[in-house]
């Protein structure tokens, strides 16, 4: 993989050779880290070398236009079209906030730290674009607290930048516990806000009424760094209709680490998977934790552009991939992963406090092969009881992984219920679940 | 419900639920409870008769997490 060099030229000219957002395949241990093994962060000088010199004149009605015409969507996982947040926001009197989002949920992810380990001026290009054209007085890159790798590659970043003086507000850098749900945007406007890093239920859309009740854009890290190429006459947004230079990034689960890549939005997750693991799974959870877990044979198929992916009824999510080997058991695996997302709970709604407890502990038990017919229709009733009842949506992620685990394993939970459980419920297991 | 009267819709806060429960007395044929003893809120656009039993739930819960909200269009 080549680091393409754009040019700065009318549309007419755009170019059309890839742009890769990641200068290469930046690699993570399997868990426990958030540092990147053997990374160079890009310097101010080395990423105008690459990129060319902040687009300060790209005017904000053509940027924007430009990112509906790239159809460029959030890449949280939400998919959610930017230039629908920009306007929102654009509309307002301005004043506000723009806040760059760098606190990966997902313990699977690592696409982000990938990038702000490795281009940090990328994404704050994108934070200080967005915080531009919306008039917004305060820029923030918003991380967990012990992302120590990440936040030494932004400080050095923010500090040349201010000895440079680029133009936006001053970047401030603020953190919040390594948890789950830091990350969630709500809970984010609320810490910024001086409250608890906690999700909260809004009547009022955070465009309208985010930090501090100001006019807020919350965009993630990697969502921003499109928005920097975007805004360069660049299109990595993955649209392979746009035939432009498309490129779509995924976190890569491998026997032996976590693998950030990027590929082509023409090839499918089935290469993505095979490129990088050698044995065939049996399935593969798709979006992390709160995702779904898709049979192998479907997932082959999956195009890796998510608006193809969203033709076939799938989304890439947040480009999370993890295969699960052929010796695994997906509900034993499953029953982990809830009892995590029951333990990384805010505690504040009662579907979710009790509701999620409740379902971890049945999966738990189908897995140790102590569950009947009858708990079997108590897990359906849950399932649809908690979906859509949270305040935020970490207990619709853990009710879509349950649904999926129901469909992608339907034979071994039928064998779990007649015949108690299986080896591999005793063996190894295979996807790393930190604990809360 | 008159033609004039923008149609809303009851629902809750569930940060601010507390699973009290007055609601469910106050508007059986709008809130259900599950398996916790939260309230399940029908979101159906609220007739004049659901209006009158909607806003006593409201005005009743101690939390003040239930209220009425336009609906999307």
């Amino acid at each position: 993989m080549s680091t393409h060099v754009p040019s700065f030229t009318e549309p007419a000219d755009r170019p059309t050779a890839p742009a890769w957002l990641l200068p290469t395949i930046i690699r993570f241990p399997r868990a426990g880290s958030e540092g990147a093994q053997r990374t160079a962060t890009e310097s101010l000088f080395e990423h105008t070398e690459v990129w060319g010199a902040f687009p300060a004149d790209a005017g904000r009605e053509q940027l924007v236009d430009e990112l509906v015409r790239c159809k460029l969507t959030g890449r949280g996982g939400g998919h959610f079209p930017v230039a629908r947040k920009w306007r929102g926001v654009m509309a307002t009197a301005g004043g506000g906030y723009a806040v760059a989002n760098g606190a990966e949920g997902e313990p699977l992810s690592a696409k982000d730290a990938a990038l702000l380990q490795t281009r940090p001026h990328l994404v704050l290009d994108g934070l200080q674009l967005a915080a531009i054209a919306t008039r917004a007085e305060h820029s923030v890159i918003w991380l967990h607290a012990g992302a120590t790798a990440t936040r030494a590659s932004l400080a050095k970043a923010i500090a040349e930048r201010r000895v440079a003086g680029l133009p936006g507000p001053h970047i401030q850098l603020i953190t919040g516990p390594d948890r789950y749900l830091t990350g969630e945007s709500s809970a984010v406007v609320n810490a910024l806000s001086g409250g608890p890093p906690l999700p909260t239920f809004r009547r009022k859309h955070s465009s309208e009424s985010g930090v501090n009740g100001a006019p807020t854009l919350l965009h993630n890290v990697e969502t921003l760094a499109r928005i920097a190429a975007i805004a360069r006459g660049l299109d990595p947004t993955g649209h392979v209709e746009r035939g432009g230079i498309p490129s779509a990034l995924f976190t890569v689960l491998t026997p032996t680490g976590r693998t950030v890549t990027e590929i082509r939005p023409d090839t499918t997750l089935g290469q993505l998977v095979n490129s990088h693991v050698a044995e065939t799974p049996q399935a593969v959870l798709l979006g992390g934790y709160g995702g779904n877990w898709v049979p192998w044979a479907e997932f082959q198929a999956i195009p890796a552009s998510e608006p193809a992916a969203q033709l076939q009824g799938r989304s890439t999510g947040a480009g999370i991939v993890a295969p699960l080997p052929t010796d695994g058991c997906g509900i034993a695996e499953t029953g982990r992963i809830l009892e995590y997302l029951a333990d990384s709970s805010a505690r504040q709604c009662g579907p979710c406090l009790f509701g999620l407890r409740a379902v971890a502990d049945l999966v738990s038990a189908l897995a140790r092969g102590e569950l009947g017919r009858a708990d079997r229709k108590r897990l359906e009733r849950y399932r649809a009881e908690i979906d859509g009842r949270g305040g935020c949506h970490h207990p619709d992620g853990a009710m879509r992984l349950l649904a999926s685990m129901f469909t992608t394993f339907a034979v071994d939970v039928d064998l779990h219920l007649r015949r108690g459980p299986c080896r591999a419920d005793t063996g190894p297991r295979l996807i790393p679940v930190p604990s809360a | 419900m008159a033609a004039n009267q923008h149609p809303v819709r009851l629902r809750v806060d569930p940060v601010a639920c507390d699973g009290i429960g007055i609601c469910t007395h106050l508007a059986p044929t709008l809130i259900t409870v599950d398996s916790w003893g939260f309230p399940i809120v029908a979101g159906h656009p609220l007739s004049k008769r659901d209006r009158k039993s909607a806003d006593a739930a409201i005005a009743a819960c101690p939390r003040r997490a239930l209220f009425l909200d336009d609906l999307p269009n």
